[in-house]
């Protein structure tokens, strides 16, 4: 009696374990790259800057160019940025997402993402599109120190962001006071 | 400045959008799939103080802050468990504002919301990532064998009020969940140890969290602690030493878009002493599986199945004395499928099927038994809920449960909530729901084998105890430093356990229904940043009881058995970060007097204040020492039960110590 109650107690679990692996596999199957929460929350910042900064015209081709977040190097966002702006529009400019390998490609961009690939030139980057009015964002070690206008800083699982008032103004960028308050303030240290 | 507008505009009616898909209608445990549309979509809605206050570990759980769900819920963060010192979940839970937690001895604790608070309470719901913790034993939770790395705990949710909806049968006063990360977010190694004085003597834990395969992530955890002795009230040691040993591990998968599958399981052991004299043991684990799947932006399924075994070996004692050795060994299958849809501008449905096979084994011991030995019970049950948007800012969300028991058939456990949004940031919320305590073994089928005379036995007739729950609540942010909490709630209870007599012979006095009555208060909490680096967090809870015997009733308890609870609490906290890089931070609660059964008669457990301390010190990020004292006002003191009682009223004694972890 209590043989036949444990046997199928083992065919329950053998039966749970099988419906367990299967469920692993299928995920395994159809693999493909999605952004981790960390990365989502930091897309939607960067969709955000876009209300909360003011651009010089000059920034844009025309007046019906896109906005274009760009990304440079390795691209950690998935499809992430592009949910971020989907149907979104900005002062009559559609979004679009861009991505680089190198600094040499960005022609018209007006928040780039500095990837954390690019860390060890984030000093070359910065001096490279200085003046292009290009809102440098990065979440490398010190690249608001270093240059860069907003730098995302993981706080206890929380984002938080360190922003480089003068080197935006040197770029002819103005951050709203919304974008500013919440932010923690640091300038460049060459 | 339109656009800005607009987007404020379209947060406000997204937020509450929002609560639909994902408050109170979505188990969190069971939450909609990361990576998808939904959760940036949600995301979108947020300020950017909002999305800098997001824990982003939890994002693709809970989108949405949790400011928003129209119920009386707290949220213990990953960071409060951390800064306020607590070695275990019990003590984790004392974060709540609108829990009562009182320690009995060294390995038990009493913990329950709006009342009904005893050693065998049986009106709160408990289910960690998912798996439902409660024992069919006694419809209750032993919290001594429900423990994990809290460094992998995301966060604990603790929602006062009825949850029978959702959460079926024994959501009748709360529901606590417990989350831990997801494994993608314990990557990495993570140690800590430590050890004091008199309470916990030593600990130790380690994880180290990888990657299987791009997008499958793991952790693996290992985990012990050994703890000392309390005393009984004149400072005598009272020898319930316990010690603990836990691993476990989780594996999450984003493979495809709109999947997520998550494998979890957990192994556990522990010796433990009681002071009565005798010493027990509990074995156990569970295997957890659960597949969150996006259909599309409108629609999304979750399913979940888990194993879970418990083995308890446990020294009893009644008033007859002796420690006898009572066994239980429990067998739970369960599977449980959501499906959230939205169906147009105006409805969001969420309905579920669950089923629940529990195996159960008692061996007796000399002085009590649960008749049958072996018991196997199903429980079937299904949920529907809809929430309508009535007018721009007014929802009402209706919904009931339906369960099948096999004591007492079929039950229902229908809501109506209503939630109207004042502003984007403050919300008036209401609630009528019936909710019902299903029985338990120890209701029915407890018996006293080798009693000439037994004294007290279940009673297979026992039927259900019924909530008729009244909340009224209101949440508001108050500029960007301070928020706050109102939570009123009138509950009418009928066909509450009491004890009734065997006419002639008195003996044996069996378990019946004849209590009722009806309970209210409030629960306030209120949170202000003073500085950048200085939280303050108040809370004062109030509670009346009126428990009595119903008209041609009895109880020979005289309606004092089932509430051992304080009329009011009162709660402050501070969490200070100091320079360089110190944190300091302190947890005052106040405990008012506690009256408890004493064979009918009231008996007291005095008010009292305590006191717990935290000091941190990162001298580089990836290292903290920390020193914390707990109870630190008295030598010791008693938190629950009868002051002479077989065996006597444990105390909790102030206790120190020190811990070094090292990790992300």
């Amino acid at each position: 009696m209590r043989e036949r109650q444990s046997s199928d107690q083992f065919a329950r679990l053998a039966l749970l374990l099988a419906t367990l692996i299967s469920l692993i596999v299928s995920g395994l199957a159809n693999s493909t790259a999605a952004a981790s929460p960390e990365y989502q929350v930091k897309a939607v910042f960067l969709f955000n800057f876009a209300q909360f900064v003011e651009w010089p015209p000059q920034s844009f081709e025309d007046a019906a160019a896109p906005f274009v977040i760009g990304v440079l190097g390795t691209d950690p966002f998935g499809a992430a940025l592009e949910g971020a702006v989907r149907g979104e529009t900005l002062n009559g400019r559609s979004f679009v997402i861009e991505r680089y390998r190198s600094v040499t490609e960005i022609r018209h961009c007006q928040i780039l993402f500095i990837s954390r690939s690019e860390a060890a030139h984030i000093e070359e980057i910065s001096a490279s599109l200085a003046g292009h009015g290009i809102l440098t964002v990065s979440d490398a070690e010190d690249s608001a120190q270093r240059g860069l206008m907003i730098r995302f800083v993981a706080e206890s699982n929380r984002i938080r962001l360190r922003i480089n008032v003068e080197a935006a103004k040197a770029a002819g960028l103005s951050i709203s006071s919304k974008l500013l308050r919440p932010a923690e303030l640091v300038t460049s240290t060459d | 400045m339109d656009r800005r507008r607009m987007f404020e505009l379209r947060r406000t009616v997204a937020c509450l959008l929002l609560v639909s898909t994902y408050g109170l209608v979505c188990r969190n445990a069971l939450g909609a799939a990361e990576g998808d549309s939904i959760s940036i979509g949600a995301l979108k809605q947020l300020s950017i103080e909002e999305l800098m206050n997001l824990d982003v570990t939890s994002v693709s759980k809970q989108p949405e802050p949790y400011g928003q769900a129209p119920a009386a819920i707290q949220v213990i963060t990953q960071h409060e468990i951390r800064r306020s010192g607590a070695s275990s979940i019990p003590e984790a839970l004392r974060l709540a504002d609108n829990l009562d937690v009182a320690q009995q001895n060294s390995h038990d604790w009493a913990i329950s919301a709006r009342g009904f608070n005893t050693a065998f309470g049986n009106k709160l719901l408990v289910m960690i990532d998912g798996r439902t913790v409660y024992s069919p034993l006694f419809s209750g939770v032993f919290w001594n064998v429900q423990d994990y790395l809290l460094e992998d705990i995301d966060r604990i949710e603790v929602i006062s009020g009825s949850g029978g909806t959702l959460w079926g049968a024994n959501a009748v006063n709360g529901v606590i969940n417990i989350s831990s990360k997801s494994a993608k977010d314990t990557q990495g190694l993570y140690l800590e140890t430590g050890g004091g004085e008199p309470e916990l003597k030593s600990f130790a834990g380690v994880r180290y969290g990888g990657m299987l395969a791009p997008d499958i992530f793991f952790r693996a955890y290992g985990k012990y602690f050994d703890r000392g002795n309390e005393v009984y009230a004149a400072g005598k040691d009272a020898s319930d030493t316990w010690n603990m040993r836990q691993g476990g591990f989780r594996i999450d998968s984003y493979g495809s878009p709109g999947n997520v599958l998550t494998v979890q399981g957990d192994l556990y052991g522990s010796d433990l002493n009681v002071a009565a004299g005798g010493s027990g043991n509990t074995a156990g684990g569970n295997l957890l599986g659960r597949w969150s799947h996006v259909i599309s932006g409108d629609s999304n399924t979750s399913l979940q199945l888990y194993y879970d075994r418990t083995r308890l070996v446990d020294p009893i004692t009644n008033q007859f004395g002796a420690a006898k050795i009572l066994t239980d060994d429990l067998d739970t299958y369960d599977l449980d499928f959501q499906h959230h849809i939205r169906l147009n501008e105006r409805n969001r449905i969420a309905w579920g099927l669950g089923y629940r096979f529990t195996h159960d084994v008692v061996e007796q011991a000399l002085n009590l038994a649960f008749l049958p030995p072996t018991l196997d019970r199903n429980l079937y049950s299904g949920f529907v809920q809809d929430e309508i948007m009535l007018i721009k800012n007014l929802f009402f969300t209706l919904g009931t449960k339906l369960e099948h028991n096999d004591y007492t058939g079929f039950e229902w456990e229908p809501s109506g909530r209503l939630q109207l949004n004042l502003a984007a940031d403050q919300m008036l919320w209401s609630a009528v729901s019936r909710a019902v305590r299903t029985p338990s073994r120890i209701d029915s089928d407890t018996r006293e084998p080798n009693a000439s005379t037994p004294i007290l036995e279940g009673n297979s007739g026992f039927r259900s105890e019924t909530l008729i729950a009244y909340e009224l609540g209101y949440r508001a942010r108050l500029g960007s430093t301070a928020s706050a909490s109102l939570s009123t709630f009138y509950n009418d209870y009928t066909k509450v356990r009491s004890v009734n007599f065997t006419p002639g012979t008195i003996a044996p006095l069996y378990f019946a229904n004849d209590l009722a009555g009806d309970t209210y208060g409030a629960e306030l909490s209120a949170d202000y940043q003073v500085l950048e680096r200085w939280r303050l967090h108040g809370g004062y809870n109030l509670l009346k009881e009126n428990i009595h015997v119903k008209p041609g009733g009895y109880d020979y308890s005289n309606a004092l058995n089932e509430t051992e609870d304080p009329q009011q609490q009162f709660f402050l906290r501070s969490f200070f970060d100091l320079p360089l890089n110190f944190e300091l931070d302190g947890a005052l609660r106040w405990i008012d007097k506690l009256i408890a059964n004493n064979n009918g008669l009231p008996a007291t457990v005095p008010s009292y204040v305590e006191l717990d301390i935290h000091l941190g010190w990162h001298p580089i990020p990836k290292l903290e020492l920390a020193l914390v004292g707990q109870n630190l006002l008295h030598n010791h003191h008693p938190e629950y039960g009868v002051p002479i009682a077989i065996p006597n009223r444990e105390e909790i004694q102030r206790s120190v110590y020190g811990k070094i972890t090292y990790g992300w």
